[in-house]
């Protein structure tokens, strides 16, 4: 038997709970050499005295997967050494892996925890979601189910979510292509990402816009192409940024208004009444509010005959530009869209 | 009618795919074997919600794991060990002893984050109406995390006051009625047990079983006018009836609607394109074939994003998008221009 053929391999997660292990179980911590010439997994495929750097490669990659799952493991540089990473120490806290004691968890909290990781189930934080119940379930607290079933979904259908909110854990800048409403061709922007929040069902970043140095909020379904997280770090403090994130928004959907008409009975008019902060007006007109005028002009485009906008005069332009091009994009015969147009215009 | 119990729970995990996610297992595994002494595989099974062949491999790994301990060399005692046999014959976990690890882990910055913005969304839900249950629930996992939870949040969704009314009605056992306004655009009279409350986003969906139709039916509750508690008892509760895990199944449908989508668009269409529908790349837009039983509701989508999707094939459908939005336009020109229209931008 050769040494590179060895005996059976170890199991990525076998070699991964050892490392946890080891690395809790000390208290000075354990040098690069010493985890990968002792360990379970790494020793099996240790050359003493030989070169080692696939191994070591192995081990950055694993230490980066024990990261992800919240395992404090830290680095200690000793005092008199320093720049020789060689004799870098590895170790996990204890008191920082261990939950704290006092927290715990009532069956009534789990049951909603279980909820709040459910509406993840999918998109780019399932995983995240379910090992955050796997950590719950560890308590060994039952979960009392509520008197009517829920099935909550948080959608992230924007392919943007998933590099943004990793940028925002890892504090790099992100670059992406942005397409405001009127401009012709996307612009890119640098961006060092702060928050991401949903409101009104879409999904926002803000975050430093690095052209004019000042806080931008940009709607991820406006992002064209992909986001290319840098390697570029930044410094800032985000908490709260979430929150007034969501409140300037709020702000925003409070101070604009639209006044439209529904046809009585309608769809349009059972779903606009229910819509957040409608007001029926005493001549039957409903006034909206909104974010977003070229959403609010989506939606609106969408009821047609059954809604007609009263104002603003922009939001009524909006809703005609959609319709106008609805209508030549589904011309009766089989032509394109481009031989419609000329049709029309001719 | 077959009775299926339906308690919806979170996705069973359907085997770990990555390493990682075992790692998971593993370490919230050990903390609640040593916290319950003695337990039988199918109970920590249905605890975690996993299959009990997954929690057999996880316990023969951790009873083989261990530290390097003095000598480096893995020695007995630096070793999990379980009762073996107890585990061989009767399928049952005890942890004889242990190493390194005791306690549950605290969660990652992604994995509070997630959670944070799940009990956001959800204080639409009547359950959680008490903020105050919601803040010291956040307060507790921001502290239970590593580090500072990832600031990802989700504004409150407008459940409105529908959600506490479908409540009362199934706590005490009792049908809903209301009008429903479908997307043809014809008010009803409906009369419903409800099962359970989906949501999508800001959208909130009852799935019950309808008196009217004799069927299992899902309802947006923004359509739903004049709700009220009935007097009379439900013929079904929830967990009676099994449903789908798709809000809309079109599988049954006879209306096959050709698309024409750009393919970073394709996400807009959501619930009617079914996992697994067909597309076709042709240049630089995919063509994919929706099933619906009618054009009334796909017709309100297509207007929604134009030039973003269109209607290709039958005939028919693609005449009501044209003559939906025709109707539209020609309000506004009824009205007096107030600007010239520009024909196609």
């Amino acid at each position: 038997m050769t040494e590179t053929r060895g005996p059976a391999p170890v199991p990525v997660e076998e070699r991964l709970f050892s490392l946890v292990l080891a690395l809790l179980a000390t208290e000075a911590g354990l040098t690069k050499n010493e985890i990968l010439s002792t360990v379970q997994g790494y020793r099996q495929r240790y050359v003493f005295a030989g070169d080692n750097a696939s191994l070591e490669r192995q081990f950055e990659r694993d230490k980066d997967d024990i990261r992800e799952l919240g395992v404090p493991l830290e680095t200690i540089e000793p005092l008199d050494e320093s720049g020789n990473n060689q004799h870098l120490r590895y170790l996990i806290p204890k008191g920082a892996y261990d939950l704290p004691a006092d927290i715990s968890f009532s069956p009534e909290e789990i049951a909603l925890l279980n909820l709040a990781a459910m509406a993840w189930r999918e998109g780019s934080l399932s995983r995240e979601s379910r090992h955050a119940l796997l950590k719950l379930r560890s308590l060994g607290v039952e979960s009392i189910e509520p008197v009517l079933g829920y099935a909550p979904r948080i959608r992230t259908r924007e392919a943007a979510f998933d590099p943004l909110t990793d940028a925002l854990g890892r504090r790099v800048l992100v670059r992406f292509a942005y397409l405001k409403p009127g401009d012709l061709s996307p612009r890119e922007r640098t961006v060092a990402p702060l928050a991401l929040v949903q409101h009104e069902g879409r999904w926002h970043i803000t975050g430093i816009d690095q052209q004019v140095g000042e806080p931008r909020t940009f709607l991820l379904s406006r992002i064209v192409g992909p986001v290319t997280r840098t390697r570029i770090p930044f410094e800032n403090d985000a908490r709260g940024t979430a929150e007034t994130a969501l409140r300037q928004l709020d702000e925003i959907w409070a101070a604009n208004t639209a006044v439209v008409r529904a046809r009585p009975n309608s769809d349009a008019q059972t779903r606009l009444v229910n819509r957040r902060g409608s007001i029926r007006r005493p001549d039957g007109d409903l006034t909206l509010h909104y974010t977003d005028l070229h959403l609010l002009a989506d939606d609106l485009s969408g009821f047609g005959p059954e809604v007609f906008v009263v104002s603003p005069p922009e939001l009524r332009a909006a809703v005609r530009r959609r319709l106008e091009l609805t209508v030549a994009t589904h011309q009766p015969a089989r032509q394109t869209a481009e031989e419609a147009g000329r049709a029309e215009t001719a | 009618m077959p009775k299926q119990p339906d308690s919806p729970k979170p996705p069973r995990t359907p085997g770990f795919v990555h390493a990682q996610d075992k790692l998971a297992f593993l370490l919230s595994l050990v903390p609640y074997l040593l916290d319950r002494d003695r337990v039988s595989v199918a109970d920590a099974a249905a605890h975690f919600q996993v299959s009990e062949e997954q929690v057999r491999e996880a316990v023969r790994l951790i009873a083989v794991s261990g530290v390097p301990g003095e000598t480096s060399q893995y020695q007995h005692g630096d070793l999990f060990d379980i009762a073996w046999d107890d585990f061989e014959q009767s399928d049952e976990i005890q942890i004889t002893h242990r190493v390194a690890l005791d306690d549950s882990p605290r969660f990652s910055a992604r994995e509070a984050a997630a959670l944070i913005a799940g009990l956001q969304y959800l204080q639409a839900v009547p359950e959680t109406l008490d903020s105050s249950v919601h803040s010291s629930l956040m307060a507790k996992l921001a502290r239970g995390s590593s580090e500072e939870p990832s600031q990802v949040a989700v504004a409150k969704s407008e459940a409105n006051a529908a959600l506490v009314t479908i409540r009362s009605a199934v706590a005490g056992g009792l049908q809903i009625e209301f009008d429903y306004v479908g997307s043809r655009g014809a008010r009803e009279h409906r009369v419903v047990d409800p099962l359970r409350i989906d949501s999508n986003n800001e959208s909130w969906y009852l799935r019950g079983w309808c008196h009217t139709r004799q069927g299992i039916r899902t309802f947006r509750l923004d359509r739903m006018a004049d709700l009220t508690i009935t007097s009379n008892p439900n013929l079904y509760r929830p967990g009676d009836l099994a449903l789908s895990e798709n809000l809309f199944d079109g599988s049954g449908e006879t209306l096959g609607v050709v698309l024409e989508v750009h393919p970073a668009a394709v996400g807009l269409l959501g619930e009617y394109l079914a996992e697994g529908t067909p597309q076709v790349e042709r240049g630089a837009v995919v063509q994919a074939t929706v099933r619906v039983a009618h054009i009334h509701g796909l017709k309100r989508l297509i207007a929604s994003l134009p030039g973003i999707v269109r209607v290709i094939d039958p005939p028919e459908a693609r005449r009501a998008v044209h003559d939906w939005a025709a109707e539209a336009l020609a309000a506004y020109d009824d009205s007096g221009a107030d600007e010239i229209s520009s024909v196609v931008p």
